[in-house]
């Protein structure tokens, strides 16, 4: 029984880990996507707001 | 004074994602057949909540494109926005959804997948909305919100018939039903709390994300415009 | 009325006769899938009647594939699609034309195939076989309809024909559980397909209602 304890907590720390870790990789992608834009814009002498 | 509203607005989402977090694990009575096991159900469920909202928003935004691209153009550019933050917010969510869900199953029921009308459904929006979300990408030319925004209507008929079609094949093939009844058996209070706490945290976590996606969205509209003002300029 | 449909349709057929390429290449390829099926899922005995129905629909969904990704290429390839946009008749009979040609083209293939399949699953229908003829035209035509259609969004694409398969296969899912489940209903004789046979027929409407309506605005967006 205390194994099946163990396990089921093990699980919970996954999912709440893994869905996490899915959010802030996506926020982080989006940082990046969106660095990449203003980089792309100011070169061209061009006002990006 | 913009910019102090958002980042005031994401300091209380991450609170609240804190507090509902700690309602989840630490205020929330045990479960009794799951055990431990079904508070991963407070991640699960509002992020499915979330992942349909936003499908839907997508919904809209792809007709709202289609039916002002001739007459008033910068509501369909504001139209197309919404259709992609939509597709790519809701499929981060739906994968959340996906991958909580079988963790879940596997613990509470034995098994980590059952084709059931919710479980097939679910996957059939993740593919139909990352097809659309590789279509976007891949689809060359100038007429790629157009051609999105007709997929994103295909995919959004073939929601509910891939629903139905499901329900008639379980009434003839009866099969384990994740998440049991349409409650799931919540009805302790402190439970409840715990779970309209999550609803409200991951809505206004991904209401945030959806903003953001859309205003890079906007921002790249208005670049590639710029852009190909230049070259015509030029 | 339809003249340019019949134009269209005739100009296509007459194509492919004189060529008949597309119809080798099909025929091949679902025989290909079928013997792969063979080997990878032993088709002896009682077993072979419940995953025949199965096998049979995703050979015509391989099959059809490797159609539809030429479906637009002849018309690419001579600016027709510029000269069908300046002609005054409407888009959508040329696309009716395209998927009435195309299934025609699969239908060929199944026909073909079929003794070659019951050969190879020794199969003997215990159902209503002349249901058959109703299942497989309803499904062919679910899944040629919106394969024609998905071909001309994905005509610009880099990565056309990978991208075709990506965007039809989701949308195409409750027609391949409702096909599958009709011919196995039909082969084993242990369920009544009435249900699905519906359930294709409905899919079969909606979605070629969708195109008609919405291939003007793919047509003229390229």
């Amino acid at each position: 029984m205390d194994q099946r304890a163990i396990l089921d907590h093990q699980f919970v720390i996954a999912a709440y880990a893994i869905t996490w870790a899915i959010q802030l990789g996506y926020l982080a992608w989006l940082g990046l996507k969106w660095r990449a834009q203003q980089r792309n814009a100011r070169p061209k002498g061009r006002a990006t707001r | 004074m913009k910019k102090l509203a958002i980042s005031l607005y994401a300091v209380v989402t991450v609170a609240l994602l804190g507090w509902a977090w700690y309602q989840a694990i630490y205020v929330a009575p045990d479960e009794q057949t799951m055990h431990e096991a079904q508070r991963i159900f407070y991640y699960h469920v509002p992020s499915a909540m979330v992942a349909f909202l936003f499908f839907a928003i997508s919904l809209a935004g792809s007709v709202g494109y289609l039916a002002f691209r001739r007459n008033r153009a910068e509501w369909a550019q504001i139209s197309d926005a919404w259709a992609l933050a939509g597709a790519e917010v809701g499929v981060v969510f739906c994968t959340v959804v996906l991958i909580t869900g079988p963790l879940w199953g596997r613990r509470a029921w034995g098994i980590w997948w059952t084709w059931d009308a919710r479980l097939t459904t679910t996957l059939v929006l993740w593919l139909i909305y990352v097809s659309y979300l590789l279509l976007r990408r891949f689809a060359a030319g100038p007429q790629v919100q157009t051609l999105a925004a007709v997929l994103g209507i295909f995919g959004a008929l073939d929601v509910p018939i891939v629903y139905m079609s499901n329900r008639w094949w379980r009434t003839q093939h009866p099969a384990p039903v994740f998440g049991g009844g349409s409650d799931s058996g919540v009805k302790d209070p402190a439970m409840l709390a715990a779970f309209g706490w999550n609803v409200l945290a991951w809505l206004a976590w991904g209401l945030l994300i959806l903003a953001l996606r859309y205003h890079v969205e906007r921002h790249h509209q208005k670049i590639a415009a710029q852009d190909a003002q230049d070259a015509l300029d030029a | 009325m339809m003249r340019a449909l019949w134009t269209h349709l005739v100009k296509d057929l007459r194509i492919e006769w004189r060529s008949r390429e597309a119809i080798n290449s099909m025929l091949f390829f679902a025989l290909l899938v079928v013997v792969l099926f063979s080997i990878a899922f032993d088709p002896r005995g009682a077993f072979s009647q419940q995953i025949a129905g199965g096998v049979l629909c995703v050979a015509t969904l391989f099959a059809s594939v490797s159609a539809l990704n030429q479906a637009w290429a002849r018309e690419i390839r001579h600016q027709v699609l510029d000269a069908q946009r300046m002609a005054p008749t409407p888009g959508a009979e040329l696309f009716l034309a395209k998927v009435l040609a195309n299934f025609l083209f699969v239908t060929v293939v199944q026909v073909i195939l079929a003794p070659v399949f019951l050969v190879f699953y020794n199969l003997h229908i215990e159902g209503q076989a002349w249901l058959l003829a109703v299942v497989l035209p309803l499904g062919t035509w679910a899944l040629v309809a919106n394969g024609t259609f998905f071909a001309a969004l994905s005509i610009r694409s880099r990565n056309r024909e990978l991208l075709l398969p990506l965007i039809l296969f989701p949308i195409f899912i409750p027609a391949l559980l409702a096909m599958v489940l009709a011919t196995t209903a039909i082969l084993t004789g242990e369920s009544d397909p009435t249900l699905w046979i519906k359930l294709l027929a409905g899919y079969d409407i909606i979605f070629t209602t969708a195109s008609l309506l919405l291939f003007e605005v793919v047509f003229n967006a390229e």
